[in-house]
């Protein structure tokens, strides 16, 4: 059966770059007020910056140091834009809500293909309006130039690539759960709130105590932020992709069984 | 519902609008480049004048048709008469009542439907949502449980009291919704399109409660809609509304009467027919067929007999049909 | 009857009315919310474990590093709690205000303009909202940091009801600093950029002792933003002894005129609203 799916998964990509760059093209409409929104979004990353600033005034902070420290709130703040800001469950809770699932299920597409590319574009479009905005101020408002001197960036943007991949599976397994519950928007502004804690978005995973070093480790957060911060930074051993990439490997494949069990249950629900 | 009092309403008027004027200004949109960020600071603006100079007078215990194109100004009518907006110039009166200086006041005695939004409360059953808007409207318990007792039997609410109102269907939320309106008694209801995207049945059943209401509770009631069956089968009155202007306001018979537009007869030959070269200019053929023959006839020019006789000469007749303008052909005629 | 004796009766009727309807609608939200108890029980597990998870992220710098700026573990743990508490109680009868946005894109607010009701007063009762997860949460929290403190003798029981004053004090900060927020969208129709710099941005903020700010950040968390009203200031007077018995007339003050400033604020936007309509 999944084989089957992979199949069609893999044999339509210039549907999956229609799919992509309508989403994409959707939201450039709205770009000047999503410029005024990154304004916002920068807030909060001074913000956190500022936390760390003071707390370097009393304390040193470990191997970042205090510039360090503001480099790597500064990337995560705005690959938060990528790995985390995602469509609600990939829009599935709305598509169960008003019944359109089924139709969605019977369309020649597999389903996480479909949504998958369809946020893809998203990201793309988040990325390029909202992470290098939102990265640009925060270098301007805390005086920084980029670490290693932009060196390191390819590599990170390669890891952040496979951690925006990795939220879409995640955002479809959020989805996916509205079906069997009314409150998977709940599930969504935990995984936000997870994220920020084992992915490392504003302390470093090497602070936590060791048992929630040992619980995130076990899960695929800390390649979402952690790991590509690690490479912009240069602390981080490009093996780091290897993980990266397995994950998104296993994730898939969740991703393939749930759609499986999410088909049989609308099929005995009749649509 | 109490009724002794008409006698002395009758003197007010239930709506009174004077000279209503309403304009917009609407910021000019510029295209190209950052036109989202450039808009935002733009002083530059549009002003559209949305209403002009609109004046009418509805007597207690009517029941009147706005209707007009999309955008032809009648939502705005609608909220500047419910107190929701407030007119660029001139005045309404609610039974004498201001309802932009004393828009509360206002609030209590009229009734307010939005065919598109509720009203209710989106979680709870509906039997909540009236409780809750009986303590808004200060409605205490006796006269709210007698009331709903007869919108019960004359909208079925009984057989969605306890579903939460997400769940109901269009129908059934906008019954339940007419309902709330009515829920404080009011004298005036105004409707705006309490018809949409409903099914032949709500319909029916809707029209019948609000023929009720004004029929044998004497509610004064004005509404909009797009259904010129709603206009047809209720409303004694319409006014239309063309480009933010009244364009006309009268008798639904007055309107078709305006218009003139032809009566259609559909006339079967025995044999055939022959068309002479020479005829009255007031008929004209709209369809020629084998044995029938459709012509348009403005009754108002011309007798009916005088073209029956007329088409007699034509050949044999062996039926005559005739058909009435459509309302929906007149309203189309009106608008445009 | 005078007209003077007769005007005060029917406001208190009124008032009486009112009470009774938010009542009515507490009762018949909860009755509604439990009628789907998995997904009640759901969503308010997992708002806990949000809730921690935010908290375990103060709580992980604590542990790191020992205090900040001079403030122990307990200490932050009050002021993440009494804000927690605060804005519970903000966001349980407030909600709607925080969620004015949808209701001027959808045009929802044209239906509150025909209630016999100010309008603020008809917006609010339009949801009641269950905050279990918070209040299991901030409860957990503020029993640990109370614990911590008394048994080292920092402060007394007094505290108690001293700590309850600033969180109402502080709901009501938080509801003005909400409401003068969402009054902004009458000009800009979307306000979710602003309330997450109001709102959000500072309510995290307010989770450190300010002195951690750069001065002008502080200074704006107690003037223009209040946020610092909440929990920090009292928490000077009630954990350190520093300022004076003052703090909580103070306090009182501040959250009337904010409050007062915001409602006029809010009449001026309605106002607006009502004459452009957009």
């Amino acid at each position: 059966m999944i084989s089957f799916r992979t199949l069609l998964y893999n044999g339509n990509t210039r549907l999956y770059l229609a799919l992509a760059s309508k989403a994409y093209a959707r939201n450039i409409q709205y770009r000047g007020s999503h410029l005024l929104h990154n304004f916002a979004s920068a807030v909060f990353g001074y913000l956190y910056a500022c936390i760390w600033i003071g707390l370097g005034r009393d304390h040193s902070l470990g191997e970042y140091g205090m510039i360090g420290m503001m480099q790597y709130i500064t990337f995560t703040q705005a690959s938060l834009w990528v790995s985390s800001f995602t469509t609600n469950g990939l829009g599935i809770p709305q598509s169960v809500r008003t019944g359109q699932i089924s139709l969605d299920l019977m369309r020649p597409v597999h389903l996480f293909a479909h949504l998958a590319a369809k946020e893809a574009g998203q990201i793309a479009y988040q990325f390029l309006y909202k992470s290098i905005p939102v990265y640009l101020i925060m270098l301007l408002a805390l005086g920084l130039m980029p670490a290693e001197g932009g060196r390191t960036l390819p590599l990170a943007l390669l890891a952040l690539t496979g951690s925006a991949y990795l939220s879409i599976c995640i955002g479809y397994l959020i989805g996916i759960s509205a079906l069997w519950t009314t409150e998977s928007s709940w599930l969504h502004w935990g995984n936000q709130a997870i994220m920020n804690l084992l992915a490392g978005f504003f302390i470093p995973l090497q602070w936590l105590p060791l048992w929630l070093q040992q619980i995130a480790w076990a899960s695929p957060y800390p390649f979402m932020l952690y790991a590509p911060t690690q490479l912009y930074l240069g602390k981080g051993d490009p093996a780091l992709l290897l993980g990266t990439l397995a994950w998104c490997t296993v994730l898939t494949l969740v991703c393939l069984l749930a759609t499986h069990v999410m088909r049989r249950k609308v099929e005995v629900q009749g649509g | 519902m109490n009724t002794t009092h008409v006698g002395q309403r009758t003197e007010q008027a239930a709506i009174e609008a004077i000279n209503l004027c309403k304009s917009f200004r609407t910021p000019v949109v510029a295209g190209g480049k950052f036109a989202g960020v450039r808009s935002l600071f733009s002083r530059e603006y549009k002003v559209k004048e949305a209403v002009q100079d609109i004046g009418f007078t509805v007597k207690s215990g009517e029941f009147v048709g706005y209707i007009g194109p999309n955008g032809a100004g009648k939502s705005t009518t609608i909220k500047m008469l419910t107190g929701i907006l407030h007119p660029s110039s001139g005045s309404v009166r609610l039974a004498g009542v201001d309802p932009h200086t004393d828009r509360r006041r206002c609030a209590s005695k009229i009734g307010v439907v939005f065919g598109q939004r509720s009203q209710l409360w989106w979680d709870l059953p509906v039997k909540d949502s009236y409780d809750i808007l009986a303590h808004m409207y200060g409605v205490s318990d006796k006269d709210k449980n007698r009331r709903l007792d007869e919108f019960a039997g004359l909208l079925d609410l009984n057989e969605f009291w306890d579903t939460p109102v997400r769940k109901l269907s269009l129908g059934q939320r906008m019954r339940a919704d007419i309902a709330a309106a009515m829920l404080h008694d009011p004298e005036l209801l105004f409707l705006d399109e309490p018809t949409i995207g409903l099914d032949v049945n709500a319909k029916r059943n809707i029209r019948g409660f609000l023929k009720v209401l004004n029929e044998q509770f004497g509610k004064t009631i004005l509404l909009t809609t797009h259904d010129m069956d709603d206009i047809e089968q209720l409303c004694r009155r319409v006014m239309v509304i063309g480009g933010g202007r009244l364009t006309f306001d009268g008798t639904t018979e007055e309107l078709r009467r305006k218009i003139g537009l032809p009566t259609q007869i559909k006339v079967t030959y025995r044999d055939g027919y022959r068309l002479p070269e020479e005829r009255l200019l007031s008929i004209h053929v709209v369809e020629l067929g084998e044995h029938t023959l459709t012509v348009g006839v403005n009754r108002q020019k011309t007798r009916t007999m005088d073209i029956l006789r007329e088409l007699g000469h034509w050949g044999e007749i062996d039926d005559v049909e005739m058909h009435e303008p459509d309302f929906e052909e007149i309203i189309r005629q009106v608008y445009m | 009857m005078t007209q003077s004796t007769q005007m005060p009766n029917r406001t208190n009727r009124a008032i009486r009315r009112y009470i009774k309807l938010y009542l009515l609608l507490i009762r018949t939200s909860i009755r509604s919310r439990m009628q789907y108890r998995f997904n009640f029980a759901l969503g308010s597990i997992l708002a806990a474990l949000i809730q921690l998870s935010e908290f375990l992220m103060v709580a992980i710098v604590l542990a790191k590093f020992g205090a900040v700026q001079g403030w122990s573990v307990y200490e932050i743990g009050y002021l993440f709690a009494v804000m927690t508490f605060s804005k519970t109680l903000y966001r349980t009868f407030g909600d709607e205000v925080h969620h004015l946005e949808s209701y001027l894109v959808e045009g929802e607010l044209d239906q509150l303009l025909t209630k016999p009701l100010p309008v603020l007063l008809s917006l609010m009762p339009r949801s009641f909202r269950l905050m279990l997860g918070e209040v299991i949460q901030g409860t957990a929290i503020m029993i640990w940091a109370f614990g911590g403190m008394l048994g080292s003798g920092q402060i007394t029981w007094w505290a108690i009801p001293q700590t309850v004053f600033a969180i109402l004090t502080g709901a009501v900060v938080l509801f003005a600093i909400g409401l003068a927020t969402a009054t902004c969208g009458f000009w800009t129709t979307r306000i979710s950029m602003l309330q997450n710099m109001t709102e959000d941005a500072a309510q995290t903020a307010a989770r450190y002792p300010l002195t951690l700010y750069p001065n002008w950040m502080g200074g704006l968390l107690l003037t223009a933003i209040p946020v610092g009203l909440v929990n920090y200031l009292p928490a000077l007077y009630i954990l350190r002894g520093e300022l004076g018995i003052w703090v909580f007339p103070l306090l009182a003050a501040a959250a009337c005129l904010a409050l007062l400033l915001a409602l006029r604020f809010w009449t001026f936007g309605m106002s607006k609203y009502q004459s452009t309509g957009s």
